[in-house]
């Protein structure tokens, strides 16, 4: 076969307009009797010499042809299934069926995650208290203005149970664990928490709050602010400035209320943090002397900080969650969004 | 509290910094200013006063916080009243007849007052402290109290009764009386504002012979009322003790301006200075003879010394500040220093007893905000885990892949809510003081919530699952118990939907071992109305019950508007986390193929699926897995038929037909062994 020849054919395979003509050329060349083959079989008459030289030049060309007529065969079927169909890729997914965890669940397991990288053991305690560990170990003794005002709100008392209450704070759980456990103590405790004040869009009265207690020789204020730094910037994956401010808790000396630079904002003055630039984010201190002598720890021996942030406002900052009801109405409308 | 900044700037010879500037500080180093507005050509600050500063419910309180925070002096009193010491015991007598619950009674007496309006400058300053004009009188009263925060009271002195007294000598005479004593049980009270109350014991009043002219420190009464036609006004100032203030306060519901200051304690040390600027400034503003003062104070209150300790000082707030630095901040607020490290406490810091107190001090005056960060040193380790709450978090993964949604709800429930579940009064909790009726008791099953849940949800879902994980309350006996449970909610599934759900759940927490057994209610088993009767079952583990799945009663959700059928679950947290466990093991995967035959049985309907799954799966070791696929009910009297795949598998090699058949044939006649039982093949 000729050199002219096979561009020819080359030519001939790259005009193919479908895959039809394309196997009939191909059938022309390659099939039984084709072309080639036919050539291919017309070298045995030849001599030896001769037909090791016919047979290479053929041999090659076989190979040329059938790769042509590979990359054409290729480029139909490409040509092919782009032709077949409109595809709208614009069609909406599928919905996957899965089950949504309730926000307040997102926000504690996070919480507790970072406690715990930190080194604080997660702890519950019993919803259900007694005067003593919800007020008077804390240095709330009976008439003690805190036990109605304060930012403790009213608390439920149970019927027929001698002073039973629903705790007013998650505090309570301080008082439990130091009874148990000698310094040193890192701990946070997560929980709900009752009160009786009002029912609106910023007040609930069962809601979560998050108490943190760290106890030993010589943790300081400046301890406390490191570790809430650390929380607050890894909470809201944000750079946060904390502030404390004057407070008082009568289980803490001092107390402090603690302050977060706003995430939204960036203490430009958004509406969430009402201009100021912050957002108070709960109460905190250094455990109060009397706490530890009602526990039965010296307090010349043990110094260290507590906290209470509110869970539930935590949620609701992450969230932008604007009326705090909606926790406990759990419309699956909502817990759906997470 | 509100305060006027034209009254604080009056403290000062300097003029005062910006409202907003005076607010930002003190937002920093005392009080939340909560916001600032204009009245009346002032600017009105709004202070939250902290619970543990009773001295600054006053301009005074806080112009000297401004003094130490500003480096502002407070200006020297301009005016002093001459005759201090002239006494009245000649002209009334008074009679404190418990001196622990009125450590200190100063009353002044004023002879020939014009009683009018005052001037319109105190006037405005009482309305913009919200607190409205009476008369001259009472409004001096009302403004040395929001001055000095020393709340005082003035009777009409002509209305007190007169009562004979033997002088020495025997000569008898006639003196208005008063006295400050315990209420008698049952005594009435009639106020200014002309209510009436039922005092008891427990309560303190200041009484003539015959009437309760006030309650101490809380309100006046009627019977000395100031009118206008007042001439005469005996003007009292004492300290009385908190704590029968608060519960009296607490008892009546009452809480005035004077109560709320007494109730936080007063120091007696300044109480005669503040009667003594009252009687200036009735002299100015409604004239009359000042004739003198009474004053009981049988035990001066003398200030209290203070160890500090200035390393713990250091170590307590993480700060690098020098014991000259500390003393100077304690001395500006007017702590005196004794010694090296003994400081004396001005007797109007009633609430400074430590040296916490102390620190407290130092750390606000030197700013809280400006305490660095310093990370604690020790080992940083990963805490230890708390097994039951990566439990639950576990369960809650699991469930959530179920597809179910976690819901919380609230941990009350209403009297309704009780009753519609079957419970006695004397299984739940009661709250005493519950926020409405709604919440009126602690909820004794998760039910509760879950089925309101559905109720409200329904109207936007026809589909529901729902769960939540949380504490249940009920009474026994005298107990009071709380148990964390577990509970699910279906609307529109059924009972085999949920059943796979436990199954699933108990699989993935590593429980094997779960049964269902029928539940047989006791008649008086509250229970038994809230499931439907036949579709209930006690979820088991071992011989323990673990809660419930069933489906829940029509009867009961109709009466939660709820139309379709709900399936529930309630399981005991506590006894399942017990059992739970990370361990899986790998089981080896046969290389072989597995053959399945059909076979179908038929068998009295009232005979149970797991009865004949049991007798077919533990005939031999190579039946790997028998699943029902088909049930036919009343295929003939009283008869059904099932049908089952099964699955048989060797690891070891591909099994033959004969087998199969040796096998099958032996399942056959195992389950025919049975009375009424009978086996037809698939093929037949």
């Amino acid at each position: 076969m000729e050199k002219e020849n096979l561009e020819e054919i080359i030519k001939k395979i790259k005009k193919a307009k479908d895959l039809d003509s394309l196997k009939e050329i191909s059938e022309s060349l390659l099939g039984k009797n084709g072309k080639i083959s036919l050539a291919l079989k017309s070298l045995k008459d030849l001599p030896l010499e001769e037909r090791k030289k016919e047979g290479e030049g053929l041999n090659n060309l076989k190979l040329k042809i059938e790769k042509e007529i590979r990359k054409r065969e290729e480029f139909l079927k490409k040509d092919l299934l782009r032709k077949r169909e409109f595809f709208d890729i614009s069609l909406p997914g599928k919905k996957i069926k899965t089950g949504h965890l309730h926000p307040l669940t997102l926000v504690r397991q996070r919480v507790e995650e970072i406690f715990q990288s930190l080194g604080f053991e997660v702890v519950e305690g019993f919803e259900i208290e007694d005067e003593f560990h919800n007020f008077d170990a804390l240095n709330i003794p009976p008439w003690h203005p805190a036990r109605e005002t304060l930012s403790l709100g009213k608390t439920f008392f149970l019927k027929n149970g001698k002073r039973y209450l629903m705790r007013s704070h998650t505090s309570s759980v301080q008082i439990r664990y130091m009874e148990k456990h000698n310094p040193p103590l890192k701990i946070i405790v997560p929980g709900r928490v009752f009160r009786s004040d009002e029912l609106d869009a910023s007040h609930e009265i069962d809601f979560w709050q998050l108490e943190g207690l760290m106890v030993n020789k010589d943790v300081s204020l400046a301890n406390f602010k490191a570790i809430t730094e650390e929380f607050f910037k890894r909470f809201f994956a944000k750079n946060i400035e904390i502030r404390f401010r004057p407070s008082y808790f009568p289980f803490v000396e001092p107390g402090v209320e603690v302050d977060v630079s706003c995430p939204v904002c960036r203490k430009k003055g958004c509406s969430l943090c009402k201009k100021t630039g912050w957002l108070e984010m709960g109460g905190a201190g250094m455990v109060h002397p009397y706490v530890f002598k009602a526990v039965k720890l010296n307090p010349q021996h043990w110094q260290g900080f507590a906290f209470g942030f509110g869970l539930t406002r935590l949620a609701m900052v992450k969230y932008k969650i604007p009326d705090v009801r909606i926790f406990n109405l759990s419309d699956l409308r909502f817990i759906h969004q997470f | 509290m509100k305060f006027s900044y034209s009254w604080l700037q009056s403290f000062f010879s300097k003029k005062l910094p910006s409202p907003k500037k005076l607010a930002e500080v003190l937002t920093l180093h005392s009080f939340e200013v909560e916001n600032i507005t204009r009245e009346e050509g002032d600017w009105i600050l709004n202070i939250d006063i902290l619970p543990n500063r009773p001295d600054c419910l006053s301009h005074l309180g806080i112009a000297r916080e401004i003094s130490v925070l500003f480096d502002l002096p407070l200006k020297e009193e301009e005016k002093r009243l001459d005759d201090k010491e002239r006494k009245i015991e000649k002209l009334v007598n008074i009679n404190v007849k418990d001196a622990s619950l009125c450590p200190r009674y100063c009353a002044a007496l004023i002879l020939g007052v014009k009683v009018k309006s005052s001037p319109s400058w105190l006037q405005k300053r009482l309305r913009a402290c919200g607190i409205l004009p009476v008369n001259n009188i009472v409004d001096i009263t009302n403004y040395l109290m929001l001055e000095t925060g020393q709340p005082l009271h003035a009777f009409d002195f002509d209305k007190i009764e007169k009562e004979k007294i033997k002088k020495r000598g025997g000569k008898e005479i006639e003196l208005p009386y008063i006295e400050i004593r315990r209420a008698k049980k049952n005594e009435i009270f009639l106020s200014l504002d002309n209510k009436k109350f039922l005092l008891n014991d427990e309560m303190l009043v200041i009484a003539d012979s015959k009437d309760v002219l006030a309650l101490a420190g809380i309100k006046g009464g009627k019977k000395a009322e100031i009118l206008s036609e007042t001439q005469n006004i005996l003007l009292e100032a004492a300290a009385f003790d908190s704590l029968i203030i608060r519960k009296t306060s607490s008892k009546l519901n009452l809480i005035t301006d004077a109560s709320f200051r007494f109730s936080y304690g007063r120091d007696p040390n300044s109480v005669r200075e503040v009667l003594e600027k009252a009687i200036l400034m009735i002299k100015e503003l409604a004239g009359g003879e000042y004739q003198g003062i009474f004053d009981f104070y049988p035990t001066i209150v003398f200030p209290k010394k203070i160890k500090l300790d200035f390393e713990k000082t250091r170590r307590l707030l993480g700060l690098e500040i020098s014991d000259k630095e500390i003393k100077e901040i304690l001395k500006k607020l007017g702590f005196k220093i004794l010694s090296e490290n003994l400081i004396e406490v001005p007797t109007f810091r009633l609430e400074v007893d430590l040296q916490e107190n102390l620190i407290n001090e130092v750390a606000r005056i030197y700013g809280l905000w400006k305490i660095t960060s310093i990370p604690a040193v020790g080992p940083k380790v990963a805490a230890p885990l708390n097994p039951s709450l990566f439990w639950e978090k576990k369960i809650k993964q699991v469930l959530k892949e179920a597809c179910f949604d976690e819901i919380m709800s609230y941990s009350f429930c209403d009297q309704k809510d009780i009753e519609n579940f079957f419970y006695s009064p004397n299984q739940v909790i009661e709250i005493s003081n519950p926020f409405s009726l709604n919440f009126k008791f602690l909820r004794p099953t998760l039910l509760i919530g879950l089925l309101k849940n559905i109720s409200f949800n329904q109207k936007n879902f026809s589909e529901i699952k729902i769960f939540e994980i949380g504490k249940i309350f009920k009474r026994e006996k005298n107990k009071f118990l709380e148990k964390k449970m577990i509970g699910g909610m279906i609307l529109n599934g059924d009972f085999f939907e949920l059943k796979g759900v436990i199954d699933f759940l108990l699989e993935k927490i590593g429980i094997a071992g779960v049964w269902y057994d029928s539940f047989e209610a006791t008649s008086e088993d509250s229970k038994q109305d809230v499931w439907h009767p036949t579709r209930i079952a006690e979820i088991k583990l071992d011989h323990e019950e673990i809660g419930f799945l069933g489906e829940i009663s029509p009867l009961l959700r109709e009466k939660y508007g709820i139309k379709d059928p709900v399936f529930a679950f309630e399981i005991d947290f506590e006894k399942l986390e017990k059992k739970a466990t990370e361990e899986i093991e790998y089981e080896e995967i046969s290389p072989f193929p597995a053959a399945i035959r059909d076979i179908s049985v038929i068998v009295p309907k009232e005979v149970r699926v797991d009865e004949i799954l049991t007798k077919i799966q533990f005939l031999s070791p190579l039946i790997r897995d028998v699943d029902l696929f088909d049930i036919f009910d009343e295929i003939e009297d009283n008869k059904k038929s099932l049908s089952f795949h099964i699955y048989f598998q060797s690891k070891n090699k591909t099994l033959s037909d004969k087998e199969l058949d040796f096998l099958q044939e032996k399942i056959i006649k195992t389950l025919e062994k049975n009375k009424g039982w009978k086996v037809r093949k698939k093929e037949e």
